[in-house]
C-alpha cells in the first residue's frame, strides 16, 4: 500500500509519532490519577463509616438498643451523610433511611453497591455507595452505608474534559503538523533546486536564506558556503589549466623552432643534431617543471596542507641556511641566518621547504653581487612563526608587490633570469594552505647605491596540537 | 648487473631499457605486474624497477607480494604521483627508493646502480676507503694520503655518501634526498656549490682530483 504523500514527509511523521506520544502519555496519567482519586475516596468514606459505626456501637455497648435506635433516628432526620438500616435479631427492619440492607452484603464485611434513589427532580438515580454490615451483640444487625457518588461524578467528569482535551491537541497537533511540515518542505524544497541546479552543472545556485537563525538556515549557509568554495576552486583549476595552456606555449614553440632548425642542419650535414637536442630535453625539462608547480599550486588551494604533521620548523629553518648558504657566498653575497629555538609548526614539510627555498633562492637571485641577505625564522608577539628572506637588491615597486604574487608573473627587469614566475605563487599556496600569509615589503632601504631591497615574510600559525611519537 | 623492470608504458620501458643497457646492465622487461611477479620468481636478478601504476596487478601489490615471499631484492619505485603520501606507502610496501617522473635516465641508472652497492655493504664498517682517502666513523675523522681533512658535519656526511657509492655517478637529487633528507626542488643547484666546497677541501694539493662531475648527471668519486 502506497502512503498518501503526507505521511511521507518527516515533519508530518514526527508530528504525529509525538502526538500519539502524547496520547499514551495523557491515557497513563489519566488512569493513574483516577483509580488513585477512587481508591483515596474509597478509603477516606471507609473511615468515616467506621467512626461512625464505632460511635453508634459504643451507643449499644453503654445505653442498649433503644438509645441506639434513638440515636439512629435522630440522625436520619438531621439528614447526615450515611445510610443507616437497623435490624432485630429476626430481620426485621426497626429503623432505616434506605430501604433495605443492599443485597449480599454479608456481617462484618465491606462491601460497595449502588444505591437507587431520585433526586429533586424525581429522576432515578444509581449512586456508588459503600457500607459495612455490623452484627450486635444482642443479635441485631447495624448496617451503616455512606453515598459516594459525587466523587465518582467528580471523577467522572475529570475523564471527559481529558478526554476532550486530548481531542483538542489531536487536532490542533495534526492542523499545527501540517503548517510546520509544509513550512520546513518550502524550506527543503529551497535546497533540494540548489543541489539539482548544481548537479545539472549551475555552480551559481544559492539556497535562499530565510534569515530564521534555524538549522535549515545554517545548513543552507554551509551549502553555499560550500559551493562558493566549490565554484572558487574550479575557477583556480580553470584558471590554472588556462595558465598552463598558456605559459607552456612559448616554450613548446620555441622548442619546436629550435629542433626545426636543428633538423634543417642536420640533413644539410652542417651538424649532428645533438646540440640541439640537448637544449630541446632541458626545455622540456622545464616545461614538465612549471606543469609540476603548476599541479601543486592548485593541488594546495584546492585542498590545505596535506598531510599535516607537527615539527620544528626552527630545524628546517636551519638546514634551510645551510644549504644555501654557501650558493649565496659563491655569488659574492654576504648572506646571514637568525633562527630562534622551537618553532613548532603543524604543516607539511617538503612544501615547507620549497616555499622557504623559493625565498631563498629569490633573494639569491635578484641582489647583485657584493649584496646582502638576510634569512631570519622568529616567533612574533601573536605566537605565529614568521620566516622573513630580506636583502638589499633593486626590491619591487610598491605597486608591483601584488602582482608578483600571481601566478606567472614576471617584472621586466627579472626575464633575464631563469625562472617560470611561479616562486612566489607557491609561496603564497603553501602559506594559504597552512592557515597563514605571504608579506612583502621595502628592505632596508637606498644606502650606498643599493636597495631599496626586499622584505618577504612567510608567516604562518603556530601548531597547536604536540607533535606525534614517531612511529 | 641484472635488472628487471616492470612497466606498462611501451614508451617509458623501451627508454629505461636502452639506458640501463647502455650503462652495461642486462634489462628483462615485463609489461605489468602480474608478469613482474612470475618473472622476479625465476630469480637471478640484482634489482627490482617497479612502477607503481600499472593494470592487473599493481607496483605496490606485486612488491608487497615480492616482500612476503622472502625476496629482499632491492626495489626502485618509479611514479607519476610526488606526494609526499605516495612515497610513504611506496616504501611500506617494500620499496627501497621511489623516483618521481619525469625523470632523466642518467637519475635511473644512478638509482638502481647505488641500490644494488646497498645490497653488498651489508655488515658496520667503522672505516671507508676509497684509494687514498679514509674515513673513520666513530672518530669523524677524514685523511687524505696521511693528512687529515677537517670537514664540516654536513660536509661529512656529503663525503660519506660519496664513498659509499665510490665509482658510482650520484646525482644532485640523490644527494639532497639522501644526504639533507629534503624532497624539494631547489631551484638553483646548491648541491654544485656543497660538492665544490668538498673537492676543494679534498682534491686541493693532490695530483689526481678524485671527486668528479659526470656531465648530465652528477658526481663520482674517484679511487
Amino acid at each position: 500500500m502506497k502512503l498518501p504523500s503526507l505521511f511521507r514527509r518527516t515533519p508530518f511523521r514526527l508530528t504525529l509519532l509525538f502526538l500519539a506520544l502524547f496520547v499514551a502519555t495523557a491515557s497513563a496519567v489519566l488512569a493513574y490519577v483516577y483509580f488513585a482519586s477512587a481508591s483515596e475516596a474509597r478509603t477516606r468514606a471507609e473511615a468515616s463509616v467506621q467512626g461512625e459505626v464505632d460511635s453508634l456501637t459504643a451507643i449499644y455497648r453503654t445505653r442498649g438498643r433503644d438509645a441506639l435506635n434513638q440515636a439512629l433516628v435522630e440522625r436520619a432526620i438531621r439528614n447526615g451523610p450515611y445510610l443507616y438500616v437497623f435490624k432485630d435479631a429476626e430481620g426485621r427492619i426497626i429503623t432505616a433511611n434506605i430501604t433495605d440492607v443492599p443485597d449480599g452484603v454479608q456481617p462484618g464485611q465491606w462491601e460497595s453497591f449502588r444505591l437507587t434513589d431520585t433526586d429533586e427532580d424525581g429522576r432515578v438515580r444509581r449512586r456508588q455507595s459503600i457500607g459495612v454490615n455490623t452484627p450486635l451483640s444482642g443479635g441485631e444487625h447495624l448496617f451503616v452505608g455512606e453515598d459516594i457518588g459525587d466523587i465518582e461524578a467528580y471523577l467522572a467528569r475529570l475523564t471527559q474534559a481529558l478526554w476532550g482535551a486530548m481531542v483538542m491537541v489531536l487536532v490542533l497537533g495534526v492542523g499545527g503538523g501540517l503548517w510546520i511540515s509544509r513550512g520546513v518542505e518550502r524550506a527543503m524544497a529551497g535546497l533540494n533546486r540548489v543541489v539539482t541546479a548544481v548537479q545539472e552543472g549551475d555552480l551559481k545556485a544559492r539556497a535562499p536564506i530565510r534569515h530564521s537563525g534555524d538549522e535549515l538556515d545554517e545548513l543552507a549557509e554551509g551549502l553555499n558556503g560550500m559551493l562558493d568554495r566549490l565554484e572558487g576552486s574550479m575557477a583556480s583549476i580553470r584558471h590554472a589549466g588556462d595558465a598552463i595552456a598558456h605559459d607552456l606555449r612559448t616554450p613548446l614553440n620555441r622548442m619546436k623552432a629550435k629542433m626545426e632548425v636543428a633538423l634543417i642542419d642536420a640533413e644539410a650535414g652542417r651538424t649532428s643534431g645533438v646540440e640541439a637536442l640537448g637544449v630541446a630535453l632541458d626545455e622540456a625539462d622545464a616545461l614538465l617543471k612549471t606543469f609540476n608547480t603548476v599541479l601543486a599550486i592548485a593541488r594546495l588551494q584546492a585542498g590545505g596542507s596535506p598531510e599535516p604533521k607537527v615539527f620544528d620548523a626552527a630545524d628546517l629553518a636551519a638546514d634551510m641556511a645551510e644549504l644555501y648558504e654557501p650558493a649565496g657566498e659563491d655569488k659574492g653575497l654576504e648572506f646571514a641566518a637568525e633562527i630562534e629555538k622551537g618553532l613548532m609548526i603543524d604543516g607539511n614539510q617538503p612544501f615547507l621547504a620549497q616555499a622557504l627555498a623559493n625565498l631563498i633562492d629569490n633573494a639569491i637571485k635578484y641582489t647583485p653581487e657584493g649584496g646582502a641577505v638576510m634569512f631570519r625564522a622568529r616567533r612574533r608577539s601573536s605566537g605565529d612563526v614568521e620566516f622573513s628572506v630580506t636583502d638589499n637588491g633593486p626590491g619591487v615597486p610598491d605597486g608591483d608587490r601584488e602582482r608578483v604574487l600571481q601566478r606567472f608573473v614576471r617584472l621586466d627587469n627579472s626575464r633575464t633570469e631563469p625562472g617560470s614566475g611561479l616562486g612566489l605563487s607557491l609561496v603564497t599556496a603553501v602559506a594559504e594552505a597552512h592557515g597563514g600569509r605571504i608579506q612583502l615589503d621595502e628592505g632596508p632601504g637606498v644606502f650606498d647605491g643599493r636597495g631599496p631591497g626586499l622584505r618577504v615574510a612567510l608567516i604562518l600559525p603556530a601548531a597547536t596540537r604536540a607533535p606525534e611519537a614517531e612511529a | 648487473m641484472r635488472i628487471l623492470v616492470v612497466e606498462d608504458d611501451a614508451e617509458a620501458a623501451t627508454a629505461m631499457v636502452r639506458g640501463l643497457s647502455e650503462a652495461g646492465h642486462e634489462v628483462t622487461h615485463a609489461v605489468d605486474g602480474a608478469f613482474g611477479l612470475l618473472e622476479s620468481q625465476k630469480g637471478g636478478y640484482d634489482v627490482y624497477v617497479v612502477d607503481r601504476m600499472m593494470p592487473r596487478l599493481d607496483g605496490v601489490g606485486m612488491v608487497e607480494t615480492i616482500r612476503k615471499g622472502g625476496d629482499q631484492t632491492p626495489v626502485l619505485f618509479l611514479s607519476a604521483l610526488g606526494e609526499v603520501e605516495d612515497r610513504v606507502t611506496g616504501l611500506k610496501a617494500g620499496g627501497d627508493d621511489y623516483l618521481v617522473k619525469p625523470y632523466a635516465l642518467a637519475e635511473l641508472v644512478a638509482r638502481v646502480e647505488a641500490l644494488s652497492r646497498r645490497r653488498e655493504t651489508g655488515g658496520v664498517q667503522t672505516v671507508l676507503k676509497v684509494g687514498d682517502l679514509e674515513m673513520n666513523l666513530i672518530a669523524r675523522t677524514v685523511h687524505r694520503d696521511g693528512q687529515e681533512i677537517d670537514l664540516q658535519p654536513r660536509e661529512f656526511q656529503l663525503l660519506e655518501f660519496l664513498m659509499r657509492h665510490a665509482g658510482q655517478s650520484v646525482t644532485r637529487t640523490m644527494l639532497l634526498e639522501k644526504v639533507w633528507e629534503y624532497h624539494f626542488d631547489p631551484q638553483t643547484n646548491v648541491i654544485d656549490v656543497h660538492i665544490s666546497r668538498l673537492r676543494s677541501k679534498i682534491d686541493k694539493g693532490f695530483d689526481k682530483a678524485m671527486l668528479q662531475t659526470v656531465r648530465g648527471a652528477g658526481y663520482r668519486l674517484e679511487a
